[in-house]
């Protein structure tokens, strides 16, 4: 799920950005430091939409650098237990398959994929229906349920399931 | 100043987007001050270290997603520390809130079977990392139990019996290939830098530059068809001492299409024991595996899956690591034989194996044991074959204990200490002995020790005339791969 909130950093400034270009050398270097990364939190910082405010610089002593606190709106991006999400699936193997939404990991184990579906080896593994009807492989699209999800620093993993109503693949990219 | 009005990320489908959100949002924002409290007592360590310690929260914003409903929660035991939005279960539907108490029923039986990132892979629930066995070559932070394992085998093997496959653990160094650092490349070698072939596309080279590892690579001849022919059979891992870096780097020369591994590529850095490979990262019954490597005691546990390959040595380090004071393949600009080479030969072996084990067994697949026809196998190699040795051993030693008469016994052929007229070979490294001479007199074949060496590798009866006994004692200066 999608969050517009304020945060709030102290960016840390070298002298030689200073001058009529402070500014934006500020909102730049925030929007590096910040964007896609992750926090427990709030999840995946996807992107800085505004600056709400620059406090006054702080001189840090001994090295000339400065440190601004920033208040600035950002989109944030966390998959909450329960949520329904769209995923890309990255990889399929005897266990269940793993699956990508953005920063976000989802492994559905073969626990929660419905029993109705069977692995098949080779060189496209893939789970299929026995009437061969639906068929979840590399690079198909799923919608799946969320029910664990956990925030590192880089990624977020989730565990997913495709064993209830309305979901699982939504496009094949083998019909397609 | 307001630096907010000319944000130059400002743009109004953002301002749209964010009113939406926060009309949204604040519907919740009662409870504000319990849910931060909560908060802040339940933040895991873990988290606490992945959070970013500048990015404070406008507490406004940061809680209005959790909030009241967060707060009701406070009585009941946390099973999830981390799960802030655990509100949505209350929020959802009728019909969600069913599926939600079912879950929680089931999380009482769940076993926990493996994890993924730290959570149990089918109730989601947060479980102790160091259980069970880590899976990281098949994906980062996913651990399986050994309940786990032995189902996934079980079931597993239903599917490959079904497609008439067995498993196939292969070693990469000396068995499909050989590399060197480039910095132990000697002067006779430096030919060869003018003849790495593209990395463009690797499916027809044989010779690699890895600029990134310092490394020139090596495949062995014949391995292309191998591994082409052995995926029909097998389904194939490849398991090295290398590092992961390495490995994988490995699996994109010899599978450039990814038709071979899919994921089953394990290093060093995956096993469970320090200096020995394991079955155990292996999701096959070991009943179904066979394993080629050039490296025994790396098996230690599973010398009956291993076929021993001869090591195929193509670069000048890597002889000299092995203590052979002689000219490398590379260095006289030679190489296995492609079409009866060590890997040739071996898969006509496995081919053996395989049709044995699906089309000559009588009893019921799942009785079968892949262990068993390799015995068998083997022993066909030299039935028929009575040995004797002459001045191979020291006098005190114990002649069944020599490897080379468990090696021959393996062959199928029988050993033995005492002359009589049905010896057929005698291995001799001297022509001067009683023995030898008997074997010249009475037309008998005299042959060299390497003979059943290389009958082994080779898994068929070799030559014998390719392996005489000269009269000096040969310790010869023939590279030990040369035709
Ligand atoms: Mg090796
Ligand atoms: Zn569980």
């Amino acid at each position: 799920m999608f969050f517009h909130i304020v945060l709030e950093r102290n960016m840390q400034l070298h002298p030689r950005h200073f001058g009529r270009n402070l500014r934006e050398n500020l909102v730049s270097k925030l929007m590096k430091d910040v964007e896609g990364t992750c926090s427990g939190r709030h999840g995946f910082v996807v992107a800085i939409t505004g600056i709400e405010s620059v406090g006054k610089g702080l001189i840090r002593d001994g090295t000339g650098f400065v440190t601004f606190p920033v208040k600035y709106q950002c989109v944030v991006f966390r998959p909450f237990k329960g949520e329904i999400l769209e995923a890309v699936v990255t990889m399929v193997n005897k266990m269940g398959f793993f699956a990508e939404a953005g920063p976000v990991q989802i492994f559905v184990s073969n626990h929660l994929i419905p029993d109705d579906m069977e692995f098949q080896s080779g060189d496209m593994p893939n789970y299929t229906t026995s009437d061969g009807s639906v068929k979840i492989q590399k690079d198909s699209e799923v919608r799946l349920k969320i029910i664990g999800t956990r925030v590192d620093a880089t990624v977020i993993f989730c565990i997913g399931t495709i064993k209830d109503d309305f979901l699982g693949v939504i496009n094949d990219p083998a019909t397609a | 100043m307001s630096l907010a009005a000319d944000s130059p990320v400002h743009s109004s489908s953002s301002d749209d987007f964010a009113a939406f959100l926060d009309g949204e949002l604040s519907s919740a924002s009662s409870a504000r001050e319990e849910a931060l409290d909560e908060d802040g007592q339940s933040s895991s360590p873990a988290n606490e270290e992945a959070e970013d310690e500048n990015a404070s929260c406008a507490p406004e914003e940061e809680d209005e997603d959790e909030g009241d409903l967060e707060s009701k929660r406070l009585k009941r035991p946390r099973m999830e520390q981390l799960e802030v939005a655990e509100c949505f279960e209350e929020s959802a539907t009728d019909e969600s809130l069913v599926h939600n108490s079912e879950a929680s029923t089931s999380k009482e039986i769940c076993t926990h079977p493996g994890s993924f990132g730290g959570m149990c892979i089918r109730c989601g629930q947060r479980v102790a990392e160091e259980s069970g066995v880590t899976f990281g070559y098949i994906h980062r932070g996913l651990r399986l139990g050994n309940d786990e394992i032995v189902r996934l085998r079980n079931t597993d093997m239903k599917n490959l019996l079904r497609h008439k496959k067995l498993y196939l653990v292969l070693d990469l160094d000396h068995t499909l290939l050989n590399s060197t650092q480039l910095n132990h490349m000697t002067a006779e070698e430096e030919y060869l830098w003018s003849q790495t072939d593209s990395l463009q596309d690797v499916s027809k080279g044989s010779l690699f530059m890895l600029n990134l590892l310092q490394m020139m690579t090596k495949l062995r001849p014949f391995v292309r068809t191998f591994l082409q022919e052995a995926s029909q059979m097998f389904e194939m891992y490849i398991y090295t001492m290398g590092d992961r870096q390495y490995a994988l780097r490995m699996a994109d020369l010899l599978d450039p299409r990814k038709e071979y591994f899919n994921g089953r590529v394990i290093s060093r850095d995956d096993g469970t024991q320090r200096h020995q490979k394991g079955l155990d990262v292996v999701l096959g019954q070991e009943s179904a595996v066979l394993i080629l490597d050039d490296t025994e005691h790396a098996w230690a546990k599973h010398k009956d899956n291993l076929i021993l390959m001869e090591r195929y040595h193509f670069f000048a380090s890597s002889c000299h690591q092995f203590g052979f004071n002689c000219k490398s393949l590379s260095e006289l600009k030679t190489d296995e034989n492609e079409s009866e080479g060590a890997l040739a030969c071996v898969l006509k072996a496995l081919r053996k194996i395989h049709h044995t084990f699906f089309d000559e067994l009588e009893d019921s697949l799942d009785g079968r044991d892949v262990r068993q026809v390799l015995k068998t196998v083997r022993k066909d190699v030299l039935r028929g074959c009575k040995i004797i040795f002459s001045r191979v051993f020291p006098t005190q030693f114990q002649a069944d204990n020599h490897h080379l008469w468990k090696i021959a016994e393996h062959l199928g052929a029988t050993c033995t200490t005492e002359l009589d007229p049905s010896v057929t070979h005698v291995v001799s490294l001297e022509v001067g002995t009683d023995k030898s001479r008997w074997a010249v007199k009475h037309n008998k074949f005299l042959v060299h020790p390497r003979w059943i060496e290389a009958t082994n590798f080779f898994w068929q009866r070799q030559p014998e005339e390719n392996f005489p006994v000269s009269q000096q004692k040969n310790e010869g200066s023939v590279p030990p791969n040369a035709e």
